[in-house]
């Protein structure tokens, strides 16, 4: 039979087949490729087949793929050496794309040690720029109140909105007004929603939204006196913040309030998102300012950053959320290292006050303090320096209407808009924007279809709110190992089923596990010496309390009890007491009277 | 000396050329600039599960035309949509699946069942029956029945009765030459021509009732049957004899070969499980599937022989596979009884089953696949979407909805009955291990229990 069967020659299971390859890569190979020399389907078919240039045999493999051979499983071991090996290669790749990136990032150099780059005004900026980008550089004068701005995600679009009730809305670019409104009534922010097709602004009472038309279409009554806006784009959430202190996260897509938290720390003036864990950091009036997200109760991170109240809060998205920027009424201008809290990276104190302050894609900082806005750049504002003095300036612009409320950097472009109570000017920053957008995330040159197309697919890929953390990766990384140790005899990997009960027990949390070490204390005494046989046969079934003992030796039953729980401390509290009384009376210990100071102690 | 530059885009890279061109995009793989791409990812797979889950409608027809359960179903070979079916009635049908139609229709095929059907070439099919005949037929539609009745044309005679001793309880044909092997309490080859059949195969010392035997596909003269003795054989037609045998622990009901693996087996086996075996070394199965609650009636492969599907006892079809013992995909119907054959389709895209309601039913082989002009977009965004969810499987959400299925409440009940069962044997097993002698040697592999002798 085997002979008919090899006579045939028959192709073998593909399972024998790869085994064979794994052990003996070398050997295999050639009889397979002279195998397949006359393999005319094979032939035929390689000619109009064709493998990618990363997978083909040619291509060497790549470098410090990890090696898995503490695996026995081989289907697993294979798996997992294929899926690092293409990782390893897409990182390949991925610097290869980086030529890809054309367009330049603005700069402004000097040369020689006396020359200053905050030297040069905006007219000399705008004469060296290109015509397209000189046109940045624009002043609005409005009058209406100090001016409150806000540019979409992908800065094509810009919202302003003056004290006073004058919002509008435009493309700044073409100069394109989508709407413009006389609210009649005190407005203290606005922001747009997914893209400049809503929008939303913080009004006397309420926090409304309306469309591109300037149509009302929400009133949302549950935000009282809204002060502050964030929108966090990829959980479509709008969160605001009020007079009343309350933290309010709407869901924009089904039109639910998510959750509301009390602050308990008053009125709110500041708000600011961290784009990159879309935690919100509120800056309060006794200078602390709190971080948080909408599945936690409390704040996740509680700062004291200043010691009057915060004026501005800014999280840097240009080092993935590392760094944050506070300006503090009492004038000091800080920037903090989210990563640990333990006092500022670097902390000066702004002339004039502190002021609004953002930071901008690239990393440049900018503080309204006073009449002028100052730009500071990357690498000297994060690095750790003891003394209080200024970093070095980069780009100041004097403006003479006070007070500077509002510092907008525009994305993708070098533009730093500033609102003041004479209107908005825009002023060019070199270097501050992020030269190339990636067109699936936000495209300024984006027509009609491909809005609408991106709105459907942000909203299939709508995070929920309860993912929110201050560490995004966590998802889909592997989850910490369980604190339950569930070994049973050294073998860890037992299934719950499979456990003896008293584990299945301990596992899910229900184990009486109090008891062992109970009745042994309860019968070994308080020193846990070991005891002589006639001691043990003099205090056999004498202690005190033996009711409430047997009591407890009846109901064991492996299972958390709350009576049991309950006559177990009273058993403790009996002992405690015994303890100190024998204590006292063997003069360890001093008989403490009561005093007047005992309620402020704290209850151990 | 001042050197400045300020970044602007030039509306002439970013914009379409002309009126109607499609706006060129650019990408930037930095990280940074895809905030939350994990949680969104994960989002669009959790989406991709969930309409997997959607679209999973597979039941596409029921064919009707016979009374009684549908025994045995052949597909015909070199096309795609001609499958014939036998039923206990003694009703032969060729259907055309893609037009739902009947080609021919005979109502008294066989007196009693007809127990097995081949195709003997394009347009001769064999069947025979308990009637202890073998029967030719032509199944070209013929002008003067045409014209007197489409559907029913049950006056028609067949070509050649081929008659013998004992009732029939399968045939199957060989590959090429005009030969085919019957199965009653042996195994017979007959040649077309010839009224008699012109050899005997038995093994020596058997005395059982052949349920089922089939060619082997590439080396078409190895033959396989399973019998009532729970013995599953080899033969060669050039020798003319028995080659091998297994005893194993239940009797196999059906038997397929694969299409691609010449020496691979599959057994659909009384005890509930489907068996690969290797049949060079039939002494262990290569696999064994387990999710049948009741005995598995009836198995097919796919022809990339990387699928197969087997229909129960159990009143379910299940789609496994190769090599993959657990979590089939599984099809069920109200009024679907139990399911007595299994096919698939020669292009692998269509399962279909007969029951005991005497329907056959036609079943998508993937339950969510869209049937259909599929343009390369959507392909392109079914395949990124399949490849979510073998990325994020682990991930217990989405494994959770891409793993459930709704299974009827007897089916469910009967799986439980059987774990508890299962698992109260092996904690048996466990305790004895350890109170007595027999936890001195190590314990039996399942796959070690399946055969219980080897004889050649």
């Amino acid at each position: 039979m085997d002979a008919l069967i090899a006579k045939a020659d028959a192709i073998r299971p593909v399972k024998r087949r790869r085994i064979g390859r794994d052990d003996h890569p070398r050997k295999s190979n050639a009889p397979a490729k002279a195998s397949s020399s006359h393999d005319q389907t094979l032939t035929s078919v390689s000619l109009h087949t064709s493998l990618p240039k990363s997978l083909r045999p040619s291509s060497p493999p790549p470098e410090d793929v990890p090696k898995y051979s503490h695996i026995h499983n081989k289907k697993l071991r294979t798996q997992l050496t294929r899926e690092s090996a293409q990782t390893a290669r897409a990182k390949a790749l991925l610097k290869d794309a980086e030529l890809l990136l054309t367009d330049e990032v603005g700069m402004m150099e000097v040369e020689g040690e006396m020359e200053k780059t905050w030297r040069i005004g905006q007219d000399e900026v705008a004469k060296a720029a290109g015509e397209e980008a000189a046109r940045g550089r624009k002043e609005w004068t409005l009058d209406g109140g100090p001016y409150r701005s806000r540019y979409t995600r992908n800065g094509r679009h810009l919202a302003i909105v003056g004290k006073k009730g004058h919002v509008a809305t435009f493309d700044w670019q073409t100069g394109t007004m989508h709407a413009e409104l006389q609210l009649r009534e005190t407005c203290r922010d606005i922001t747009f929603l997914h893209d400049h097709s809503h929008f939303a602004v913080a009004q006397q009472k309420y926090a409304f939204i309306y469309d591109r038309d300037g149509v009302e279409l929400h009133r949302l009554k549950a935000h009282i006196e809204p002060t502050r806006m964030e929108f966090l784009p990829f959980h479509w959430l709008l969160a605001t913040v009020g007079n009343s202190g309350y933290l309010k996260y709407q869901d924009t897509s089904t039109g639910q309030l998510v959750v509301e938290h009390r602050t308990k720390l008053g009125a709110c003036n500041t708000m600011a998102q961290n784009v990159h864990n879309a935690v919100i950091h509120l800056g309060h009036q006794n200078g602390t300012v709190t971080l948080w997200t909408p599945n936690l109760p409390h704040p996740a991170v509680r700062l004291l950053a200043h010691l009057g109240p915060v004026v501005s809060v800014s999280v840097d998205p240009s080092a993935g959320g590392r760094y944050m920027a506070t300006a503090g009424q009492d004038g000091t201008v800080k920037v903090w290292d989210c990563r640990n809290w333990k006092g500022a990276v670097r902390q000066w104190t702004a002339r004039g006050g502190g002021g609004d302050l953002e930071w901008s894609q690239k990393g440049a900082l900018a503080v309204a303090t006073g009449g002028s806005v100052n730009v500071y750049t990357k690498p000297s504002i994060q690095t750790p320096f003891a003394a209080t003095v200024a970093p070095p300036l980069y780009l100041t612009h004097p403006i003479p209407h006070r007070p500077l409320t509002s510092v907008r950097f525009c994305p993708y472009q070098d533009i730093l808009t500033i609102g003041h109570s004479a209107g908005l000017s825009s002023i060019l920053v070199p270097g501050s924007g992020e030269p190339n957008f990636d067109s699936m995330e936000a495209d300024p040159f984006e027509n009609r279809t491909a809005r609408r197309e991106r709105e459907v697919k942000s909203l299939l890929d709508k995070i929920q709110p309860d993912m929110i953390t201050l560490d995004p990766e966590f998802v889909g990384s592997l989850a910490p190992p369980p604190k339950l140790s569930t070994a049973v005899e050294g073998a860890h990997d037992i299934p719950f089923a499979r456990l003896p009960r008293h584990e299945r027990l301990r596992v899910s949390g229900k184990a009486d596990e109090t008891e062992e070490g109970d009745a042994r204390a309860a019968s070994g005494g308080e020193e846990g010496a070991p005891q002589t046989k006639e001691e043990k046969e003099k205090r056999k079934m004498r202690g005190k309390n033996k009711s409430l003992k047997r009591y407890l030796r009846k109901q064991r039953k492996n299972v958390v009890d709350p009576r049991a729980v309950a006559v177990r401390a009273k058993l403790e509290k009996q002992r405690e007491e015994r303890r100190k009384a024998k204590a006292i009376a063997s003069g360890a210990e001093a008989d403490r009277k009561p005093s007047a100071l005992d309620r402020f102690k704290r209850a151990s | 000396m001042v050197k400045i530059s300020v970044l602007q885009h030039a509306p002439s890279r970013h914009l379409p050329a002309r009126p109607g061109d499609p706006t060129p995009t650019s990408r930037n793989l930095d990280p940074l600039m895809h905030p939350f791409a994990r949680s969104r990812e994960r989002m669009r797979a959790l989406n991709a599960a969930k309409m997997e889950r959607m679209f999973a409608k597979p039941f596409i027809a029921a064919l009707e035309g016979h009374v009684d359960a549908v025994e045995t179903m052949t597909r015909k070979p070199e096309t795609l949509n001609v499958v014939a079916s036998g039923s206990w009635d003694g009703g032969l049908i060729v259907h055309d699946v893609s037009q739902r139609s009947q080609l021919l229709h005979v109502e008294q095929a066989h007196k009693g069942k007809i127990t097995g059907i081949c195709f003997a070439d394009a347009d001769r099919m064999l069947s025979c029956g308990v009637d202890r005949n073998v029967k030719l037929w032509d199944t070209r539609s013929q002008p003067d029945t045409a014209e007197l009745e489409a559907g029913s044309s049950s006056g028609r005679k067949p070509l050649s009765v081929y008659s013998g001793k004992t009732a029939f309880n399968s045939i199957d044909h060989h590959r090429s030459e005009p030969l085919f092997a019957t199965a009653s309490s042996l195994v017979q080859i007959w040649d077309e021509t010839k009224s008699a059949a012109i050899s005997n195969l038995t093994f020596p010392t058997s005395t059982e009732t052949i349920s089922a035997v089939r060619f082997n596909l590439s080396e078409s003269s190895v033959l396989a049957s399973i019998g009532s003795d729970r013995t599953f054989t080899l033969y060669d037609i050039r020798t003319g004899k028995a080659e091998r045998r297994i005893v194993m622990q239940m009797r196999s009901n059906s038997l397929a070969w694969s299409p691609t693996f010449p020496t691979s087996v599959l057994l659909a086996s009384e005890d509930h499980n489907l068996y690969t075996f290797d049949i060079r070394s039939l002494n262990t199965p290569t696999q064994i599937y387990k999710a049948h609650v009741a005995a598995v009636m009836a198995c097919d492969w796919s022809p990339t022989g990387t699928e197969f599907v087997s229909g129960g006892w159990d009143r379910t079809v299940r789609i496994w596979k190769e090599g993959v013992g657990t979590a089939p995909e599984v099809y069920h119907t109200k009024r679907m009884q139990r399911v007595t054959s299994t096919l698939y389709t020669a292009d692998a895209r269509f399962v279909l089953s007969g029951s005991d309601d005497g329907n056959v039913r036609v079943w998508k082989a993937r339950a969510s696949d869209k049937l259909g002009v599929i343009t390369a977009r959507e392909r392109a965004a079914i395949e990124y979407r399949d490849t979510l969810k073998d990325k994020w499987k682990m991930d217990a959400q989405i494994g959770k909805v891409s793993r459930s299925r709704h299974i009827p409440k007897p089916v469910h009940k009967a799986a439980q009955l059987k774990r508890t069962m299962l698992e109260a044997q092996r904690v048996k097993e466990e305790r004895r291990r350890k109170h007595t002698r027999a936890g001195e040697s190590k314990p039996r592999a399942e796959r070690k229990k399946v055969v219980i002798a080897e004889q050649s």
